[in-house]
């Protein structure tokens, strides 16, 4: 699109630069009206409007039955769904085009993809990203620095963005041998690996330095002259209680226990220390 | 700021709104305590206890992410409430997790009740403008419901600083101190669930030395976390590029399970 001249994303499309830019800036609205039927689709749907509209124009039937395709259920990471959208809306247009065209491999299409770009997506930007977001905006936050908030800002709407707008161009350009394509090579694999470093080892520093825990109680021969328990266990490794409840949290979400409860026993657990003098 | 409790309400409602509008503006994030504290502090006039509230509820909420089907606590109004009254009660920071937790709770549930029944139904609307081929019908419909949402939402935050803020002064004006001690302490330790609920996502076998590499530099070398990040970016580099040139040997694959 870039070596066009005229203003359409690629000499044989009908689609508009203005068109990408409106799908781009509706593909930001998908998780907004996320109901437990369909989850995503309705703002999916919304999303191709700008697609279909110039590629059916005035063609009610068409039109209705491609409005009808895209509000079926739609689940996917939304910083990357422009691939998708991309895709399909290459092949609305390939629809529209050639009457041959079987309308309902965009629907196969629309529905074998939106897993495993989820599965992809998903892990990255509410996984990985988020954690080494949290974990460089909190350092700085912790100490009520403005920085904090817009580092993290920075570290999830940089690669978010980037990600929608290169995700938009490579789905129009492509068409679905993208993400096979991608998949194929491993490239797929191993960027997730080498980001995955990265936020293991944020996870690691955040254990050390952001969780807290100190067992206050004192022992020792004389009563209330003795030395806290804590002292003790500071000697065999800085941090090494956080490292114990990380590796403790870990095994009980492995149990399948639900959060909820493991937070409100801790909530109680804490509570109880505290009353009972241990912690403090 | 100021001390026109309804003006801060409709201030707070208003946080609150551009908070949940990160859904409708390219899922920003926007909507997580670290920034939605930091506003809330802000328009209540303490932007920097603002900001460490942010940190301490960010921790808290590590682990709510929606990914598929599942909803997480509803952390928007629980931070702006939780950080709301830290600020003008002049309370500890680690207060507001006593506070965050029961409010982004009980909205999640009200939020559940959107999402099941008025946004399902909005979508049923759009369907019969869809069967008919009305595109632009279809297209209000989907505005309408999606920032409609937000605006519920953002009213329901503004009410319940209204009428809450009063309240919950009195009310935990009688909660005994072991109580608030030990939410000190549960905000120190929660931090760790949502530490492992990410590592449970990202973190394989072959991987998990990397995690402990991280705590390590941490705790031994003190690095701060963002030098530990950019220490990783290192070795992501290097194994990225590393994994490139012998691809040729890598003809057995090996499947990995999730586990330890």
């Amino acid at each position: 699109m870039t070596t066009n001249s005229k203003n359409t994303i690629s000499p044989e499309s009908k689609i508009t630069k203005r068109d990408f830019w409106k799908v781009f800036t509706r593909s930001c609205t998908l998780d907004s009206a996320w109901n437990y039927e369909r989850q995503q689709h309705l703002m999916y749907c919304y999303m191709m409007i700008p697609v279909l509209k110039r590629v059916y124009g005035d063609d009610k039937e068409k039109m209705a039955a491609a409005l009808q395709r895209h509000m079926e259920f739609m689940a996917c990471t939304p910083h990357i769904v422009t691939l998708l959208c991309g895709i399909t809306g290459a092949m609305e247009e390939e629809n529209a085009k050639n009457p041959n065209f079987d309308a309902t491999s965009i629907s196969a299409v629309r529905t074998s993809l939106m897993g495993p770009m989820a599965g992809v997506g998903d892990s990255f930007f509410w996984g990985t990203l988020l954690t080494i977001a949290v974990g460089i905006g909190v350092s700085f936050a912790k100490e009520g620095s403005i920085l904090g908030p817009i580092l993290f800002l920075a570290i999830i709407n940089v690669p978010g963005f980037a990600a929608r707008f290169y995700c938009l161009k490579a789905g129009f350009g492509y068409g679905v041998r993208f993400f096979s394509d991608m998949s194929a090579t491993g490239v797929i694999e191993k960027i997730t690996k080498a980001v995955s470093i990265v936020g293991l080892m944020a996870i690691g520093a955040m254990v050390a330095t952001q969780v807290s825990f100190s067992i206050t109680y004192k022992i020792g021969v004389v009563s209330g002259a003795g030395e806290p328990i804590q002292n003790y266990i500071d000697q065999i490794m800085p941090a090494f209680m956080p490292l114990v409840l990380f590796g403790v949290m870990y095994w009980l979400l492995g149990k399948n226990i639900k959060t909820t409860w493991i937070l409100v026993a801790v909530i109680i657990i804490s509570c109880l220390g505290v009353f009972l003098g241990i912690l403090g | 700021m100021t001390d026109n409790l309804l003006l801060q309400a409709i201030l707070v409602a208003l946080v609150a709104f551009f908070g949940y509008m990160h859904s409708y503006m390219g899922s920003t994030m926007w909507n997580r305590p670290i920034i939605v504290s930091a506003l809330t502090g802000l328009v209540l006039g303490d932007l920097k206890t603002g900001i460490m509230v942010g940190a301490t509820l960010e921790l808290v909420f590590l682990g709510a992410v929606p990914i598929g089907a599942s909803n997480p606590p509803d952390m928007t109004s629980g931070s702006i409430i939780g950080t709301a009254f830290v600020v003008l009660a002049h309370e500890p920071v680690a207060a507001s997790v006593a506070l965050a937790v029961p409010v982004a709770t009980l909205v999640l549930l009200f939020d559940n009740l959107q999402m099941t029944f008025v946004l399902t139904w909005a979508a049923h609307i759009a369907d019969k403008y869809a069967a008919q081929g009305d595109y632009k019908k279809v297209e209000w419909v989907a505005r309408i419901a999606g920032i409609g949402n937000k605006v519920v939402l953002a009213v329901i935050v503004g009410v319940s600083f209204y009428l809450g803020i009063p309240v919950i002064k009195d009310v935990l004006a009688v909660i005994p101190d072991w109580i608030i001690t030990g939410m000190d302490v549960a905000a120190g330790i929660i931090p760790a669930i949502g530490f492992a609920m990410l590592a449970r996502m990202i973190v394989t076998k072959e991987m998990s030395a990397f995690l402990l590499a991280g705590f390590l530099a941490a705790a031994y070398l003190n690095i701060s976390v963002l030098g530990v990040a950019l220490f990783g970016v290192v070795i992501a580099l290097v194994v990225y590029y590393g994994s490139k040139n012998k691809q040729a040997n890598e003809a057995e694959v090996t499947v990995d399970d999730n586990e330890f």
